[in-house]
């Protein structure tokens, strides 16, 4: 389906608006039905843990609950934005957010758009599943690799050292400079593979027909990607793009976790180690549901104003 | 289609159940929770439902790294049968000991028993702990742990006892062989090769290490040595940070040193000594005697590597190393080779008498085990702790079944054979046949029968003939028996000691406590980067910068509060 198509249908959606009458709710019994336990499933998972939040505004002690905690205000907040601990994490957080978001973005769509080039079917298949096996991997395991690999006597040191591109094995997780890059290609090798599936699926959707015309205009590989296959994946770019940038802040936890260390810890550390580690291991909840309030805050205001951006620029957008 | 519609409705209905059911739970359980006083009365009455021969089941967790035993395993079984009860073990696994409590503490769910470890203040101050002043009062052998002077140590603020500490027990005379704290550790086969040398300070040992390695780059089967290693994973780092306090002469408070005389608190993080310690470390990581990956090792790569023989020396704790690795290089033959490893008496000049062993119990007033709210029979669990501490229990507990793990000479000493001592070291058989409960309360020192120590470890002729050749022979050489007399022993510092139990129990809602925190964490990052630092003075300078900012003066005032609270309260008693 063409985007003209699609765009014509939506007007005429907004033109003739749907009158709600018995009839149609009774027709849509079914689907109501099934929307109405997703409801409640939101409402209960997403919604009622909200009143949380309360601690945030309290010195919360687990024996009182929220119902008998003092009520301190915006105390907890104001510890928070003057700890120069926070401040180095939210900056990590966000370094190793945007890192994630383009390079693992960017690799995808590539990747994507190298595998439907690709005229071996067999050679194709293979090629893909290989490349989102490791998605399946929990990141205990990806993290054990990588640490072994990148030790001091670790292949890659070894393979370094064999081909004279350095003199000494170098410790890399000794240094903070080359944390940040290692989570990105950790993130790459992880998850490449299976994020570039829902561009391959938009691939397909292109009508076979704009090829052919392309062709049949004398546009060689490159143009056709870059004037049928880019267009075409377009709106499927702009929604995850969208997507993804609510989702920055929650640069990961797992994989800085586990290979964090004392020496790395001023780069390494994301806001969900700093809750876990001042609000859970100090037994502060009241700090950590603060710093986690923040990162709803900072993630709601992302995605509002990159929403914002794609409307102006009158291109798909989320609401 | 209709049988689908019934499908869903019958999906919905179930879900819906499920989560009111979930919300049931919780508001019961903290309803329980704020009635913690009056449960600790009312559980009495119903305590005589258990003596119908049903085996009852209780759930442990253990905020310290630890290995499971199987579900069928063999002592278990044997004590479940004589107590009428066992206990499912669960230990910490990848996370920090708080971490772990306060995620449980989040759930408000717990299992019968807990050892919160520094975790633990955070536990009463949820109201998940049981007051088991009243039941260590009704079962004797728990009440004979302690002195009236050390279970009124363990009262917390509230006036109630909620923990009972598991170690430092010693009952009947002492019998020590194992040195079971830090030290400076070196291969036997380091030792031999020079001759068995006198080695008293830090200078001195390093440089044994480096002649030695320069002589000897591999072991026997070509694999490289690591000359010197330092553990610094999360709170471990201890390998790495709290030597300067020894290096003086001190014994082990931990977090400070406590000056006996004056009874002042004195930093040992900014302590000449220190300053010296860590330069002697830059310059031997600079000359590659200390291994590279040092700082981003984790504790299970440290072990892994101890367990090949590798490596020729470490500071670490007996208990953080030994069970693993001692039992790894059995298995490997590698004692034969000298890769055991010995503590030596090191400080930072030979006129500085040192204090790495200490003679008596350390009571350890931070953490122990506990009884949450989540347990249904308090009164069966205490009776259990009781059970498990009577003198039959407790030889199956770590000598293991008569005639099986070990043998009664005729004078009716326990002995084992060297078929049960390989038994007794094998992770297999240690999984499917020995329990002991080792986070239960239990003690050192003699049986009551007068002959034997309560553990193979502490029976002399039974712990000499269990070393291996080698290793006696380098005993020998220094005319020591034990690995204690290696050390020469000391008497108990104080009755303040240890402080670590205070600073472990130390959490951000005191400036003290967060102070503490803020110590570790550039403790963290600044400690490896000095000793990595190309230019030490420099780096040195930036840490005590740093250093200066984290307000240590509020650590160490709490510090010296606390010395001071337990020197009023011990004078009490004299």
């Amino acid at each position: 389906m063409s985007l003209l198509m699609k765009k014509k249908v939506k007007e005429k959606i907004n033109e003739v608006p749907i009158q709600i009458t018995w009839k149609e709710i009774k027709r849509q019994k079914v689907l109501l039905f099934w929307s109405f336990i997703i409801v409640i499933y939101g409402v209960i998972f997403y919604y009622l843990p909200l009143t949380g939040w309360v601690m945030a505004f309290q010195n919360y002690k687990p024996k009182d609950g929220i119902f008998h905690s003092q009520f301190i205000g915006f105390a907890k907040f104001e510890q928070l934005f003057h700890d120069a601990t926070f401040l180095r994490v939210i900056r990590n957080t966000l370094g190793m957010g945007v890192i994630n978001l383009v390079v693992s973005f960017i690799t995808a769509i590539v990747f994507a758009i190298l595998l439907n080039e690709l005229r071996n079917k067999n050679g194709k298949k293979l090629v893909q599943t290989i490349s989102y096996l490791p998605h399946f991997l929990s990141w205990i395991i990806v993290t054990g690799i990588l640490h072994e690999a990148l030790s001091g006597s670790g292949i890659v040191n070894e393979l370094l050292v064999k081909f004279n591109f350095i003199d000494a094995p170098i410790n890399f997780f000794a240094h903070p400079k080359f944390f940040w890059p290692i989570v990105a290609f950790a993130n790459i090798w992880k998850e490449t593979g299976w994020n570039a599936i829902i561009y391959l699926a938009a691939i397909t959707a292109i009508d076979p027909c704009l090829y052919e015309a392309a062709a049949i205009d004398g546009a060689g590989r490159w143009a056709r990607i870059k004037y049928v296959t880019l267009p075409g994946i377009k709106p499927t770019i702009i929604i995850l793009l969208l997507m993804n940038v609510g989702n920055v802040l929650n640069a990961g936890f797992e994989i800085q976790y586990l290979l964090g260390n004392g020496l790395v810890q001023s780069v390494s550390q994301t806001i969900d180690i700093y809750v876990l580690k001042w609000g859970i291991s100090q037994g502060d909840y009241a700090i950590g549901t603060a710093a986690g309030i923040f990162k709803s805050l900072v993630s709601i205001i992302l995605i509002v104003i990159a929403n914002m951006i794609a409307k102006h620029n009158d291109e798909e957008r989320l609401f | 289609m209709k049988k689908k519609q019934l499908l869903s409705l019958l999906l919905g209905a179930t879900l819906s159940i499920a989560l009111l059911a979930g919300c049931g739970s919780k508001t019961d359980e903290s309803a329980t929770e704020t009635s913690t006083d009056s449960a600790t009365t009312t559980t009495e009455a119903d305590a005589g439902e258990t003596s119908n021969g049903e085996i009852k089941e209780f759930t442990a967790f253990f905020a310290v790294a630890g290995t499971e035993i199987n579900d069928d395993n063999e002592i278990q079984t044997i004590i479940a049968e004589k107590t009428g009860a066992k206990v499912k073990e669960t230990w910490l696994t990848g996370q920090t000991d708080k971490e772990a409590i306060g995620t449980f503490i989040a759930g408000g769910e717990y299992p019968d028993f807990i050892e919160g470890g520094s975790g633990t203040p955070q536990l009463i101050d949820a109201g998940a702990l049981v007051a088991l002043d009243d039941y260590i009062e009704k079962y004797p052998n728990i009440k004979a742990l302690f002195s009236e002077e050390d279970w009124n140590k363990l009262r917390q603020t509230d006036g109630h006892i909620y923990f009972i500490p598991q170690f430092g027990t010693v009952k009947n005379e002492e019998k020590v062989c194992t040195h079971n704290d830090e030290a400076f550790w070196i291969q036997t086969r380091v030792l031999k090769w020079a001759g068995y040398p006198e080695v008293k300070t830090m200078d001195q040992y390093f440089e044994l290490i480096e002649s030695y390695q320069a002589a000897n780059p591999t072991m026997e089967d070509g694999t490289e040595n690591i000359p010197y290693t330092i553990l610094c994973e999360d709170w471990r780092y201890f390998c790495l940070e709290n030597a300067p306090q020894f290096l003086d002469g001190y014994p082990n408070d931990g977090s400070v040193i406590v000056d006996p005389v004056n009874l002042k608190i004195i930093d040992y993080n900014t302590t000449p000594t220190a300053k010296l310690y860590f330069q002697k470390l830059n310059e031997e990581y600079k000359k590659g005697i200390v291994d590279p990956e040092s700082f981003t090792q984790t504790y299970d790569e440290y072990i892994a590597k101890l367990s090949t023989g590798r490596v020729l020396g470490m500071i670490d704790q007996w208990w953080d190393f030994a069970y693993n690795v001692n039992d790894a290089l059995k298995q490997q033959e590698l004692d034969a080779q000298g890769c055991n490893y010995v503590p030596l008496p090191i400080t930072i000049s030979e006129d500085v008498k040192n204090q790495w062993h200490n003679s008596g119990a350390v009571l350890n007033v931070s953490s122990g085990l506990a009884v949450t709210t989540s347990c249904e029979d308090v009164d069966a669990a205490m009776k259990f702790v009781n059970d498990i501490l009577a003198q039959d229990i407790h030889d199956l507990r770590f000598w293991g079944v008569e005639d099986v793990d070990y043998n009664v000479t005729e004078t009716g000493e326990f002995a084992r054979t060297e078929e049960q001592r390989m038994n007794a070291s094998d992770t297999a058989y240690k999984a499917s046949n020995l329990c002991t409960y080792s986070y239960f309360p239990q003690y050192t020192g003699t049986s009551d029968d007068g002959i034997n120590a309560n553990r193979p470890d502490g029976q002399a002729s039974e712990f000499y003939d269990a070393l291996h050749p080698v290793l006696q022979e380098c005993f020998a050489a220094y005319g020591a028996k034990t690995y204690v007399d290696m050390l020469g022993t000391n008497e108990s510092p104080g009755s303040w000691y240890p402080m670590w139990s205070f600073s472990n129990s130390l959490n951000t809602s005191t400036p003290g406590g967060t102070a503490w925190v803020k110590i570790g964490e550039v403790k963290h990052e600044w400690l490896p980067k000095i000793v990595m630092a190309n230019d030490y003075e420099g780096a040195w300078a930036d840490y005590m910068e740093v250093y200066k900012n984290c307000d240590s003066q509020a650590f160490l005032s709490e510090m010296q509060t606390e010395l001071d609270r337990r020197m009023a309260e011990s004078a009490k008693f004299n």
